[in-house]
């Protein structure tokens, strides 16, 4: 285990702050950790602090960052959270090239697979898309416009996530619902078609990801929940294939050594290549690693993984497409590897 | 008996139970959480409790009749009631938000079948939010025909997003609508008529009936006429304003 960031004055901050972020780049060129309103990026090739360039008129983010990722080509990175603006990077200078004004604060951002589109959702529902088509990382663009997708019926949007192929969008929201809409040829038009709800969790629905090997391309969806479950899904037809219902497995327990029979998974992270999902439970000191038979469908194994410090309760997980390395990061501003 | 005879809220003539007992208010938030319990998803449904005689006759189960109208708002169920003679041997639900309403619609339906014995029996009705709840009750494509008549018109801009057609809305409704399912709309308002319109019209999975599609549809002619509110609008000579659309394939 290696401590990565700088950890500044995090630990003493008494203000109450989102919890601390982490995303991954691709391949592993950079490693970007938000807590609060701080966002700061660690450059892994050269293994020093990157600058970020924010000439859009704002300075940083003013407010929580609730959602940072990166494009799957590796080029772009988002921002976005409380202060209502959407910021997005080029990975090569570090430059904000574009900014977004939302109109409602933001839950979650997607960047299209083919890198041409920023989505995000804000906490009416509504999913807005961002055509970067002509944005070729050298001029900036102020204050540009976003469309509306979609929307859940005023219901907090938790995780947006594209399919591995590209064609889907999957969204899923505070009332227990998932859905799954056809991610059109143009987007400005709105997303109308819905492939499939997965409907199964019985609590609100956190976190989503696809699950994909070079036998299954396509992938399944897992998701984790305020139930305490994670599931498998088939999301042309929003089929539940597996439940895993860890909260007894884990052995959670509170301060006070109760076990603790009810957590809210907080992330998921499947391992790229992998059929194995990186689980963070709210209040377990360690990570879950459940494995997936993705022949029959199901889940096997559980593996409580707990060796990580005292008082490291994951709040957020990335990983690399090379799949060398986990990326875990805590409340307060410590990442770690292994 | 003896029960009923003592029940107020049943009247003695007809069986059937009395408006009066079930006031409620016109308008109701759907922004606001009630608390009633919301079906996992549609298989989480037991239609054989709304249903009792097509469930205990069809018997097995691959012959498990389907849900196909749903009268959205279907506030006292005078379009149900219509519907249900009309096409016998579809299962039609009429969604609710108010409690009290509901609850006179299902007391209504249960004395109907008890006066008019093996009538009746393909509708019900159910409270919920339909414009959070519609993809936990219908599969994609389930639905042959979705009834909006006279819904809560909702006039100041910023309260928009409650109006049961909106544009993302109708994305959902055009999920559990099969390809050739019908959508109706209709309202004393004109703003309102006008906006489910453009709605409708904007929206890529829907296009509008022709005026001889409307002429041949029976469904068309209790728009104005089966409704409590619809006959009200009558009495008063009021306008109404409609909106009939099909579901269609999106083009690619």
């Amino acid at each position: 285990m290696e401590n990565t960031q700088p950890e500044g004055g995090e630990n003493n901050r008494d203000l109450e702050v989102a919890p601390a972020l982490i995303s991954v780049h691709p391949t592993q060129d950079s490693v970007a950790v938000a807590v609060g309103s701080d966002l700061r990026v660690f450059d892994l090739r050269g293994n020093c602090a990157v600058t970020l360039v924010d000439e859009t008129g704002e300075a940083f983010h003013k407010d929580s960052i609730r959602a940072i990722r990166y494009g799957a080509n590796g080029k772009l990175f988002v921002s976005s959270g409380d202060d209502k603006l959407v910021k997005v990077w080029s990975t090569d200078s570090w430059r904000c090239i574009a900014s977004v004004c939302s109109e409602k604060r933001v839950s979650a951002v997607a960047v299209s697979n083919d890198g041409l589109y920023v989505c995000y959702a804000d906490k009416f529902g509504v999913v807005w898309v961002v055509d970067l088509h002509g944005l070729d990382g050298n001029e900036t663009l102020v204050n540009k416009k976003a469309s509306p997708l979609l929307a859940h019926y005023c219901s907090i949007i938790t995780s947006l996530e594209f399919s591995p192929d590209g064609r889907f969008i999957v969204t899923a929201d505070r009332d227990f619902k998932i859905r799954v809409t056809v991610f059109p040829k143009k987007p400005l038009d709105g997303a109308h078609e819905i492939q499939s709800f997965c409907l199964g969790h019985t609590e609100f629905v956190s976190c989503l990801a696809f699950l994909f090997t070079v036998d299954y391309p396509q992938g399944f969806l897992v998701s984790g929940g305020g139930d305490s479950t994670v599931r498998l899904w088939d999301i042309n037809p929003g089929t539940l294939l597996d439940t895993c219902e860890f909260g007894s497995k884990a052995g959670i327990v509170d301060y006070k050594g109760n076990e603790v029979s009810c957590s809210t998974v907080t992330d998921l992270c499947t391992i790229p290549g992998s059929n194995v999902v990186a689980v963070a439970v709210q209040s377990l000191q360690g990570i879950l690693l459940v494995s997936c038979d993705l022949s029959s469908q199901t889940f096997g194994a559980v593996k409580v993984i707990s060796n990580m410090g005292d008082s490291f309760i994951p709040t957020s997980l990335g990983c690399s497409s090379s799949a060398e390395l986990l990326w875990t990061i805590t409340g307060v501003s410590k990442t770690s590897r292994f | 008996m003896l029960e009923n005879e003592a029940n107020p809220t049943i009247s003695k003539s007809t069986g059937l139970p009395r408006k009066r007992f079930y006031r409620a208010r016109a308008h109701s938030n759907p922004l606001s959480d009630s608390h009633f319990p919301v079906p996992i998803s549609p298989s989480h449904v037991d239609y054989s409790l709304h249903y009792p005689q097509f469930f205990s006759s069809s018997g097995e189960v691959g012959s498990i009749k389907k849900v196909q109208f749903a009268d959205v708002g279907c506030g006292f169920g005078g379009l149900l009631i219509s519907l249900s003679t009309l096409f016998p041997e579809t299962l039609m639900i009429g969604m609710e938000l108010r409690d009290k309403v509901t609850e006179y619609v299902r007391e209504r339906i249960l004395a109907l079948r008890t006066t008019n014995p093996g009538q009746y029996q393909n509708v019900s009705v159910v409270r919920t939010n339909s414009m959070k709840y519609i993809p936990n009750y219908f599969e994609k494509g389930q639905l042959t025909k979705m009834f909006f008549l006279f819904p809560d018109p909702h006039f100041k801009e910023k309260n928009h997003r409650r109006r049961v057609i909106s544009p993302h809305l109708l994305d959902e409704y055009a999920y559990v609508l099969e390809v050739g399912g019908i959508i109706y709309t209709i309202t004393d308002v004109e703003e309102l008529g006008d906006w489910m319109k453009s709605c409708l019209e904007n929206h890529p999975m829907f296009e509008a009936l022709t005026k001889e599609e409307l002429e041949a549809d029976p469904a068309v002619k209790l728009l104005n006429t089966a409704t409590e509110e619809g006959q009200k609008v009558a009495r008063n000579e009021g306008q109404t304003f409609q909106a009939v659309y099909r579901r269609i394939a999106p083009s690619l």
